[in-house]
């Protein structure tokens, strides 16, 4: 913020009490706006969620009790486990529950669903932020080399080694990780379940290979956007000038050239952090690790309406706050960008 | 006047698009064109798609294997003599299922990609133009599928259906026309405003004629460019559907599914299982990506992949 204020004062000594706050009323508009419409979406999320689940044809009951159960037993198993009923009015229940902050019991795991989810939460969110801090440093240096040497050899060859590391889908890169550094090296365990609620250096251990699969798999676009960032603000005519009159590079490079390259990797980074949950799920089923993604896909399969709706709210939350944060964070910025009425 | 030339005002709040004030459209689509024929990315990649459709569409005319009946004491033949790329497990020839299974990744890839981008392209543009409610509506359900993973969407959506190519297909659309809806939504309320719209709406030029003359041609750079990379997106979301088990069941087959059983089949040293599809996938999925590199640098689109 001091940054941000300081550098408005340096540019436009007269105007900066008018800029800053304009900014900041527009930071005003823009979260007022959303956080009446965040739950209005989240509503919907909820109802579109629960009917989907529950029009999925199959019954829980007979497939947790298998196939040899009589009807009878069938039916208790639902009735117990509040599977029967008119639709809307166990989705009611659901809502009420929710809201009330006590949530149902998932009957998969027969266990409360806040807990399992808010657990499962944490490791996602350790197992996130794992690969961004691999992932964010190397993506802001790769690209900026490459932007500084643009059309050169290093930025052809950065970009073919990022292109064919993108291009090997996520369960291959992980299939291939755990077979020389669990299997062949023995360096880590082959699965991480067991292992991931211990102290931290186990869970350090074992959420590396995942952490580095998700990180592979983000890596060539995030480099590609620093990229184009960078190398748009150096052709710029500001960075020119900026050259011109003698400004030390490092002046230029944080004032013209960093800011410039980081509005549209900032964008990407929070469309990313929220999709990170869902988008983790591949490589937490692979890995066996205990994160949301993978709970979420167990409930979608078993058909377990009150585990999964839960689960995608939580989702739905994070990535609807991320969004929001990176608009927030474009508007402080780039004093340029304007959310319209209605845009948000 | 070097002043002039050396850059609007002061130094400091961001640059505007480089591409701000951009010239007609005709114009830019014959430099563009030219620009993208003559980069590297563009010539190899055109080239190796080109290769890829011979293979998995001509080829087979010429190479003729059985692929459909399981025969199972040819199975795990390593490559020599009639198979050059051996058997799998169930006796197919690897090389012909190569083409087999490229056909289907290539096919679910263009029609996912044209789809997509058709419906999204349409959507986005209608709430961009529309704006306020309608946008705000039309926007929020965008969102609304957004917040739920898509994993957890497919693997809903999947029970209402019988896996074959056509709802395959329909699945990887529905999952991925949300964030083309955004990309031309944003692209078009940036244009809205510029002058040349003002212009026609000022001589009295319908909503229709502003949409198809102006404001579509001027987006179509950051459509085209999207369209590329979601064929190469699709191809490698259907090698995870097959991964999950929800991909094509036999004897059909794409190139996901040939990698993930032959990833079964790793520890057993049957090497021409893994690598033939893993490196055509892998390939095949460079070559869309660069020219969509190719596409975005000859028509300058800062892209916002979402």
């Amino acid at each position: 913020m001091s940054v941000l204020s300081d550098q408005a004062a340096a540019l436009a000594p007269g105007r900066r009490p008018g800029l800053w706050s304009g900014r900041r009323s527009r930071v005003l508009t823009l979260l007022g706006r959303r956080l009446i419409q965040i739950p209005v979406v989240l509503f919907v999320v909820s109802i579109l969620t629960f009917w989907l689940i529950e029009l999925v044809p199959g019954d829980p009951g007979r497939n947790a009790l298998g196939q040899y159960a009589t009807p009878a037993q069938v039916r208790a198993w639902d009735v117990s486990n509040g599977l029967t009923g008119p639709i809307t009015g166990r989705y009611l229940h659901w809502l009420s529950d929710f809201v009330s902050g006590n949530w149902g019991t998932s009957f998969v795991y027969q266990v409360p669903s806040r807990p399992l989810v808010f657990g499962h939460l944490v490791n996602t969110l350790f197992l996130g932020l794992f690969a961004f801090v691999l992932l964010v440093p190397l993506a802001l240096v790769l690209g900026s080399i490459q932007a500084y040497r643009e059309g050169g050899r290093t930025d052809r060859g950065i970009t073919i080694a990022l292109m064919s590391l993108s291009s090997v889908p996520e369960f291959v890169i992980g299939v291939l990780l755990l077979v020389v550094f669990a299997v062949g090296l023995n360096l880590v365990p082959v699965e991480s379940g067991a292992f991931a609620t211990g102290d931290f250096a186990q869970r350090l251990q074992v959420t590396t290979l995942p952490a580095v699969t998700l990180a592979v798999a983000y890596l060539a676009v995030l480099a590609r956007m620093v990229r184009t960032g960078t190398a748009g603000a150096l052709t710029a005519q500001f960075h020119r000038t900026a050259v011109l009159k003698g400004l030390r590079p490092a002046q230029i490079v944080r004032r013209h050239v960093a800011r410039n390259a980081l509005i549209p990797t900032l964008q990407l980074v929070g469309i990313y952090l929220g999709t990170l949950l869902g988008g983790s799920a591949v490589v937490e089923t692979l890995f066996n690790y205990p994160g949301l993604g993978a709970l979420l896909v167990v409930a979608a399969e078993r058909k377990d309406p009150v585990l999964l709706t839960d689960g995608v709210m939580i989702t739905g939350v994070i990535a609807l706050l991320a969004l929001l944060l990176t608009d927030i964070g474009l508007i402080l910025m780039d004093p340029r960008i304007r959310f319209e009425a209605g845009e948000s | 006047m070097p002043a002039v030339e050396l850059g609007p005002g002061a130094p400091g709040p961001p640059a505007g698009r480089p591409d701000a004030d951009r010239p007609g459209p005709r114009w830019t689509g014959r430099l563009a064109f030219a620009a993208f024929t003559r980069s590297w990315q563009a010539q190899a990649g055109l080239a190796v798609v080109v290769i890829l459709v011979l293979f998995c569409f001509l080829s087979p005319l010429f190479y003729r294997t059985n692929q459909v009946t399981v025969q199972l004491n040819l199975k795990d033949l390593p490559p020599g003599g009639s198979h050059p790329l051996g058997t799998d497990d169930t006796g197919y020839d690897v090389l012909g299922r190569l083409m087999v299974a490229g056909q289907s990744s290539l096919e679910l890839g263009f029609a996912v990609a044209i789809a997509t981008t058709v419906f999204g392209t349409a959507y986005g543009a209608i709430a961009g133009i529309a704006g306020g409610i309608v946008d705000a509506v039309m926007m929020r359900i965008v969102d609304t599928l957004l917040a739920i993973p898509w994993l957890v969407l497919l693997l809903i959506l999947v029970n209402y259906l019988t896996p074959n190519l056509w709802t395959i297909i329909l699945l990887l659309s529905i999952l991925s026309w949300l964030g083309v809806a955004r990309l031309v939504r944003g692209e078009v309320i940036s244009l809205r405003t510029r002058d040349f719209v003002l212009a026609a709406r000022t001589m009295g030029s319908t909503s229709a004629r502003i949409v198809f003359r102006h404001l579509i041609p001027n987006a179509l750079g950051v459509i085209v460019v999207s369209a590329t990379f979601s064929i190469a997106d699709a191809i490698l979301a259907l090698s995870t559907l097959s991964f999950l088990g929800l991909g094509l069941p036999p004897p059909h087959a794409d190139w996901g599914t040939m990698l993930t059983n032959g990833l079964n089949d790793l520890f057993n040293g049957y090497w021409w299982l893994v690598y033939p599809p893993a490196v055509i996938l892998i390939v095949t999925i460079i070559a869309f990506s660069l020219i969509g590199d190719a596409l975005r640098d000859s028509l300058d689109v800062r892209l916002r992949r979402h």
